[in-house]
């Protein structure tokens, strides 16, 4: 039989990295939130002087609001639109799994990339002005106007993310019993109504979940927006996470830069609760 | 008769409707990609931004794919996105098999509890950790070595989760008759648990690929040395240098996303398998 000592030793190297790279850290993090450190001094104990500047600073209400702005963008998309997309490729169809690989693969592209080929798709004589051009529209600047940039990000999240979400509802859908959807033919349900009384309804917990880890990506999102705009113009498309690590990379605030991402924890947290709770109400 | 016509004209009528839907969605996932390749293609006298914009290159040359090559420090950059991902891949993998072993096979004391402390870790948001963690990098005199950028993320709770639940697939028997035959603890997983959970270890080490070749964050923090830097951060850096030249960007690019390509199209089955269970990490 095993003996003790030997499960500590299976685990140990894999332990030592977690407690270095993971558990220590979520406590340290705590811990600068209340200090004032930037690597070269000794860390200052402040108390709650960071959260005090933070409340009082335009600057993170201003990335508050960007950062919500874009969740109320990406989120509703990225949680409906693939619903119809998995509808669309649930069948035996001949190609279909090319095209199922096809909406996939936007997944597995890197953010550096992702803003280099959206970058050309934006060019103010690029394809998307091209394309509303033919309607009458535009030419629109995607990236460098305040208002439309945003919209912009998102769109890329959302073509990013599309496949993502598709694959955990065809999941879900695949899991759906024939059985009903046979009982429901032989009631005379055409296929609309068979999606819609039938299909929706059931896919309800992976719509909890999308909900969820869409809000929570979506919300710390800034890798997209520091290669693609560089959080401009003047700070229109600066999020949270951004402000995080410009506080602490560039200007060496360690100390205030945690106190920021324990307050967009505190955002999350309470938008998690409110998601659970307006559920846990319908379901009733 | 004539109702049976009616029914296969509807038939066919929905089956071109849902044909014409997939290719629209099909169109707006792979512009962009199509974009860039005609870009990379076209030769230094083509206008790249035509009205309306052409997709296929008057004269196709790889000329820019060579000049990125040649000139350019993308073979580098290439060179080392392959050491980080073969150390990101293999690391992971070992140490979480390691541990998911004890966890799914053995009883000892503390067993539940060390498994609740890995699984509570998954709930750490990075943008929290991610200062402390180079904070400790600093202190370790990590920053600037490969080690910074592979150390972090050696080991997690996914993998563990997603290897324990391979272990615990395994027939009692096995195990009862290996440990008749003699075997020790060390042979038990090195030569029996390990190689029967090859198709779980694939799917994690393809996870594990993707999540290296496409890092940016921590490359990027943890390098200063811009010879150091793999493709995505090397991409970063460089367009910066020639906004200019279009096309070799696009040629860079296409270089770069060429090995998830291959990766993909071979391995499609453990991708879906790989998705659906990283539905599990949430």
């Amino acid at each position: 039989m095993y003996r003790p000592s030997h499960a500590w030793l299976f685990m140990a190297p894999a332990l030592i990295i977690m407690l270095a790279f993971s558990i220590i850290p979520s406590f340290m993090a705590l811990g600068l939130s209340f200090t004032d450190y930037n690597v070269f001094q000794k860390a200052q104990w402040v108390g709650l002087d960071n959260y005090r500047t933070i409340l009082r600073t335009g600057e993170f209400w201003n990335v508050l609001r960007n950062t919500l702005s874009y969740w109320l963008l990406v989120t509703p998309v990225l949680v409906t639109v693939p619903v119809f997309v998995a509808a669309l490729v649930n069948r035996e169809m001949p190609g279909i799994k090319f095209y199922r690989l096809l909406f996939y693969f936007p997944v597995l592209v890197s953010v550096v990339i992702t803003a280099l080929i959206w970058g050309w798709m934006f060019q103010s004589n690029g394809i998307l002005n091209y394309l509303l051009g033919l309607i009458g529209l535009g030419p629109v600047r995607w990236l460098t106007r305040r208002t439309t940039v945003l919209p912009s990000l998102a769109l890329v999240t959302i073509w990013q993310g599309l496949g993502y979400y598709m694959l955990f509802y065809l999941a879900g859908m695949q899991s759906i019993s024939l059985d009903v959807y046979e009982a429901a033919e032989l009631d005379g349900a055409t296929n609309w109504k068979k999606h819609i009384y039938i299909t929706f309804p059931l896919l309800r917990p992976v719509i909890f979940f999308t909900t969820v880890i869409s809000t929570m990506a979506a919300l710390k999102e800034f890798t997209l927006m520091m290669t693609m705009t560089g959080g401009g113009p003047i700070g229109a498309s600066k999020t949270v996470v951004y402000l995080v690590f410009e506080e602490a990379f560039e200007n060496l605030e360690m100390g205030y830069a945690s106190a920021i991402s324990f307050l967009l924890f505190a955002v999350i947290l309470v938008l998690t609760i409110i998601n659970k709770t307006t559920l846990d109400k319908e379901q009733e | 008769m004539a109702r049976k016509n009616k029914i296969s004209r509807r038939r066919l009528v929905h089956t071109i409707f849902v044909y014409l839907c997939l290719t629209l969605l099909a169109f707006f996932t792979v512009i962009p990609f199509v974009w860039t390749l005609s870009t990379s293609l076209k030769g230094p006298n083509e206008t790249l931004y035509s009205f309306p914009p052409k997709f296929i290159p008057q004269n196709p040359t790889l000329n820019s794919y060579k000049v990125v090559w040649t000139t350019l420090p993308i073979p580098r950059y290439f060179f080392n996105s392959v050491i980080l991902a073969i150390f990101q891949v293999s690391l992971p993998v070992i140490l979480c098999s390691l541990a998911a072993f004890p966890l799914a096979r053995m009883n000892f004391k503390g067993k539940n509890f060390v498994f609740m402390v890995i699984m509570a870790t998954m709930m750490i948001p990075g943008d929290i950790t991610m200062i402390p963690i180079y904070i400790i990098l600093t202190k370790l005199g990590l920053l600037g070595s490969r080690l910074g950028v592979i150390l972090p993320s050696a080991a997690g709770a996914f993998g563990i989760f997603l290897m324990r639940q391979a272990f615990m697939g395994i027939p009692k028997e096995i195990e009862d008759s290996a440990f008749i035959d003699g075997t020790n603890t060390w042979q038990m997983w090195r030569y029996i648990m390990f190689p029967m959970v090859k198709p779980n270890i694939a799917t994690f080490s393809i996870l594990r690929f993707i999540n290296s070749w496409n890092a940016f964050l921590w490359p990027l923090l943890v390098f200063t040395d811009p010879k150091m830097y793999p493709l995505t951060v090397g991409l970063y850096n460089l367009r910066g240098a020639f906004v200019t030249n279009t096309r070799l960007v696009a040629a860079g690019t296409i270089i770069a996303l060429i090995p998830i390509m291959v990766i993909f199209v071979v391995f499609q089955r453990y991708f879906i398998q790989g998705a659906y269970s990283s539905a599990v990490k949430g």
